[in-house]
């Protein structure tokens, strides 16, 4: 007995000392990142070793999952210092008191397009450093579409010239049943609008019942009463008419195309053609890094971004190998001369940002229902969106979101 | 003997390593978990530790330690995670309070705000044989000079005969003691010279850039003595009230906020709010019907089914099984997602291919509310009856084939053998697994999160869905948006489903203790 408790006692006090000395060394700079902005962001990162002797640690998260990890994560201090994400997080994020505002000179922030900071702003400071930014269009099957429509009026014709149920066949189609990021469009035309934006989203002022929203949602509504719109279409069900070539148009964004040109269809990219003269206005996102509040060393995690990633070299992988509009300015040009690009530029041109506070969180679930029931023809858009907003303000005002 | 003997040293020897291991790891963890400041843990960890070891070296313990290891899974698996979220369900854990009380009061004190036309300051380092750090700024406006001293501030003469300049250069290189560093050597030293912050009155300067201070004031002020929150620049006073700073005078509330505890604020919200009571009573009788239903449904056809199986004359009877339990053994991710696509309105097989050729009808699946509920019952019942079926199967062949000849000797009718004989010994084995099976389906979240969505969606001011039951409906509520996280919410609704379930399940055990009496009568 007394024997055995030695040599327990013994073995304890060595391996507690290996297992301490081997413990995680403090000091390094951790970054979250999706698997491709992994690959592009690893030899810079070899070289800010090279440059700051610190230890760069990139970390390959799902994309999907970045945000709430990181939510979990930051408060008890094993969070990253710098990670990937979508603009329409900052709200949420800076909300909750896990980000640090990027310190960028008026020469850095001239190297950006105004709207992707703008994208970041939060409560007047700029909480991410842009990347890319992307935009839904219009992309169409040249075999099935001779012409670009000039117009909401010319889409329509060909889509009823296109449409045949029967054979599966479509004119226009957009993963927009209950989608309210690719029903904005319709929304946003004639000047509706979620949130009002003057400066900053006003969480207290909501325009779904607008007269401009209810009018575009009727276009919307039309479409759907003509048949001119398949029931129940998701992403991958949109996806797999256009590409095996039973879709005419198809209203999506970037991720798209490469799916596109593996199935060989040859395809145009444009804007959204303007409804009786005014323009869809598509939601814009834009991808970005942010500095975690809980950074170890937050003016190294800013220089690493101002420094590194803010180059042309690194901004033109980010876009080349991102497949994303780029929206630093030196990489823009060059991403004009490519017609695909282009096309989601000039559309994301016209866009608007995406809403970035936290309260945008409260607007899908009751968005989504809605517009599901205004595509079934159970509900006309304005009794559907007053209901939405009863849902979004009642929501908002108990601070359930 | 020999053999005993060697066994006994082997068996002293792994007990000894297996300890000293564990030791080993425990220590390590807990010291980790002190320094992460998780204090509890670190206690729990070491207490465990000791149990384990009291238990395995004393003698007199000797029966307990085949209890000890489940004893201590049961622990950190069932009954932690339930004590946990019952805490949850206590506070406002969530959006905009992430952070704990002492982050956020840390977290707002930092926030600065910038006076009109901030100063902007170049500095250089300089270091001691001690490593200590003095900086010396210069203001970009007058061009003045300041020293550190401490986390002070002191202005110094241009000509001060403590600032040495020896190559002549232009820049300070000694002062006094101390000789300037390299830019590599300011780098290694970031993080000092970033929570430095020198300060004068209630300015502060804080590292803006690898070569500049700014000018910065910092916007709040806590005071402990009366546990409030202040603004510096409005004179506000903001009060703590369930995890949110409130301004006295105004409704201006601080972000962020802190988890603090709301007592029963979560439950009474789910009994009250219109927007969770309204389709409350709707979602509760679907869950009910679907699991019931769901359980019917998969029972009848895998009996059904392992009756024809279990006929002597059927050849070929270990292909059918094999066919028959290929939905069991697909992913049930896979289906739920692949059949979601055959039921689509327009472009789904079982209309495009089956309804429209055959019977010339498009039913709307998930637009319609009641064709919903069925779609949703048929998947669970593909993905379900093979599992009826197999348990089926197993409780035939224990029913004594004489009971069927004695029942043929004595003129029984087929159905009156299986209404008499076989249907109720089988429920006396399958009954209790029905019940796991209701209690199962009554949170068969997968499946109509992946199938229906809980769509169609209801009209009016809601956000249940026609196929919502109650746990989908949980998440939409807790979870709904696109990162929207209540996580006190979520816990408090999930108690509720806990208890409903809690109650299925003792209803189970009552249930199966009166089968196992009647069994033992038959």
């Amino acid at each position: 007995m007394k024997k055995s408790l030695i040599i327990v006692l013994s073995l304890t006090l060595v391996l507690g000392t290996v297992f301490a000395a081997s413990a995680k060394q403090a000091g390094v700079l951790e970054i979250w990142t999706d698997k491709v902005r992994y690959e592009i962001l690893k030899p810079i990162a070899s070289d800010f070793e090279d440059d700051y002797s610190v230890e760069v640690e990139l970390s390959q998260i799902n994309y999907d999952d970045i945000r709430s990890k990181f939510n979990k994560a930051a408060p008890s201090e094993e969070g990253p210092d710098l990670l990937i994400g979508a603009h329409d997080w900052t709200g949420e994020l800076a909300q909750n008191g896990l980000l640090e505002p990027i310190t960028m000179s008026e020469d850095l922030k001239g190297q950006f397009t105004e709207v992707s900071l703008d994208a970041f702003t939060y409560n007047g400071e700029i909480y991410g450093l842009p990347y890319s930014m992307e935009a839904i269009a219009l992309i169409y099957n040249k075999d099935l579409v001779e012409k670009e429509p000039e117009t909401w009026a010319e889409l329509m014709t060909i889509s009823k010239n296109l449409t045949n149920p029967e054979k599966k066949q479509y004119g226009f189609v957009f993963p927009g049943t209950g989608d309210p990021y690719h029903t904005y469009p319709f929304l946003s035309a004639y000047g509706g609008y979620i949130f009002q934006y003057d400066g900053g989203f006003d969480p207290n002022q909501l325009g779904l019942t607008t007269e401009g929203a209810l009018k575009g949602l009727r276009k919307l509504d039309t479409m759907y009463e003509e048949g001119l719109i398949p029931q129940g279409i998701d992403y991958s069900t949109s996806q797999g008419l256009f590409t095996e070539g039973d879709a005419g148009m198809w209203m999506t964004g970037p991720w798209a195309i490469s799916g596109i040109k593996e199935a060989g269809i040859d395809f145009g990219v444009m804007k959204m053609p303007p409804m009786d003269g005014n323009q869809p206005k598509p939601f814009v996102g834009v991808n970005g890094f942010y500095l975690s509040a809980y950074a170890e060393d937050t003016v190294l995690a800013n220089e690493f971004l101002t420094n590194y990633v803010a180059t042309e070299e690194v901004m033109a992988k980010l876009y080349e190998e991102g497949n994303r509009p780029p929206v630093y300015k030196p990489v823009r040009q060059k991403a004009k001369d490519d017609p695909t690009t282009a096309a989601f530029l000039k559309s994301a041109s016209v866009g608007m940002p995406m809403p970035n506070i936290p309260e945008m969180n409260a607007t899908w679930g009751a968005l989504t229902d809605k517009l599901q029931l205004i595509s079934q023809q159970k509900q006309e858009p304005k009794a559907a969106m007053e209901s939405a907003e009863e849902i979004i303000t009642q929501a908002i005002e108990k601070g359930e979101y | 003997m020999r053999n005993i003997f060697q066994s006994r040293v082997s068996g002293t020897l792994l007990k000894t390593v297996f300890l000293g291991a564990l030791d080993g790891i425990a220590i390590w963890a807990s010291v980790q978990l002190f320094l992460q400041s998780e204090v509890g843990f670190a206690v729990a960890l070491l207490i465990g530790a000791a149990v384990i070891n009291y238990v395995f070296l004393s003698q007199k313990t000797y029966p307990v330690r085949y209890m000890v290891p489940g004893l201590i899974f049961l622990f950190a698996f069932v009954v932690y995670p339930i004590g946990y979220t019952f805490y949850l369900s206590t506070t406002n854990y969530g959006t905009g309070h992430i952070l704990n009380k002492s982050q956020a009061i840390e977290s707002l004190e930092t926030q600065y705000y910038q006076p009109e036309n901030p100063t902007s300051y170049t500095f250089n380092a300089y270091e001691n044989d001690q490593g200590k750090m003095k900086l010396l700024l210069k203001s970009g406006t007058d061009e003045n000079l300041y020293l550190t001293e401490g986390k002070k501030l002191k202005e110094v003469n241009q000509g001060s005969d403590r600032l040495v300049d020896t190559d002549g250069d232009g820049t300070i290189d000694r002062i006094g003691e101390y000789s300037i560093m390299t830019r590599t050597e300011v780098i290694r030293s970031l993080q000092t010279l970033q929570e430095w912050r020198p300060k004068s009155g209630k300015v502060s300067l804080q590292m803006s850039d690898l070569n500049h201070f700014q000018e910065q004031i910092a916007q709040y002020e806590y005071i402990e003595s009366r546990e409030v929150m202040k603004d510096r620049r409005t004179g506000e006073i903001f009060k703590p009230v369930e995890g949110t700073f409130v301004s006295t005078t105004s409704n201006k509330k601080l972000q962020p906020g802190f988890k603090a505890s709301v007592g029963l604020e979560n439950f009474i919200r789910i009994f009250t709010d219109p927007l969770i009571t309204g389709p409350f009573f709707r979602v509760f009788t679907w869950t009910f019907i679907w699991a019931f239903m769901s359980v019917l449904t998969t029972f009848a056809l895998g009996l059904g089914i392992a009756l024809l199986l279990n006929d002597d004359q059927l050849s070929l009877k270990p292909l059918y099984k094999g066919l028959l339990i290929l939905p069991y053994a697909i992913p049930a991710f896979i289906s739920a997602l692949i059949w979601r696509g055959f039921f689509n309105t327009n472009v789904g097989i079982i209309n495009t291919k089956i309804l429209q050729p055959l019977f010339g009808i498009a039913p709307a699946w998930f637009q319609d509310p009641i064709l919903a509920k069925v779609a949703v019952l048929l998947v669970n019942l593909w993905l379900g009856f093979p599992y009826m079926m197999i348990v089926c199967l197993g409780a035939l062949q224990s029913i004594q084939p004489e009971l069927y000849e004695v029942a043929k000797v004595d003129g029984a009718s087929p159905f009156q053998q299986f209404r008499k004989i076989t249907f109720p010994l089988l429920m006396v084995s399958v009954a209790p697994l029905l019940i796991g099976s209701f209690a199962f389906n009554f949170n068969n979240f997968n499946i109509i999160f992946l199938v229906s969505r809980g769509e169609p969606p209801i009209v009016g001011a809601t956000t249940a869905g026609s196929t919502d039951i109650l746990i989908s409906y949980t998440y939409k509520l807790a979870f709904g948006g696109q990162g929207a996280t209540q996580y006190g919410l979520a816990a408090a609704i999930s108690i509720i489903i806990f208890l409903i379930v809690g109650t299925i399940s003792a209803v189970n055990f009552h249930y199966t203790g009166a089968l196992e009496e009647m069994s033992e009568n038959v």
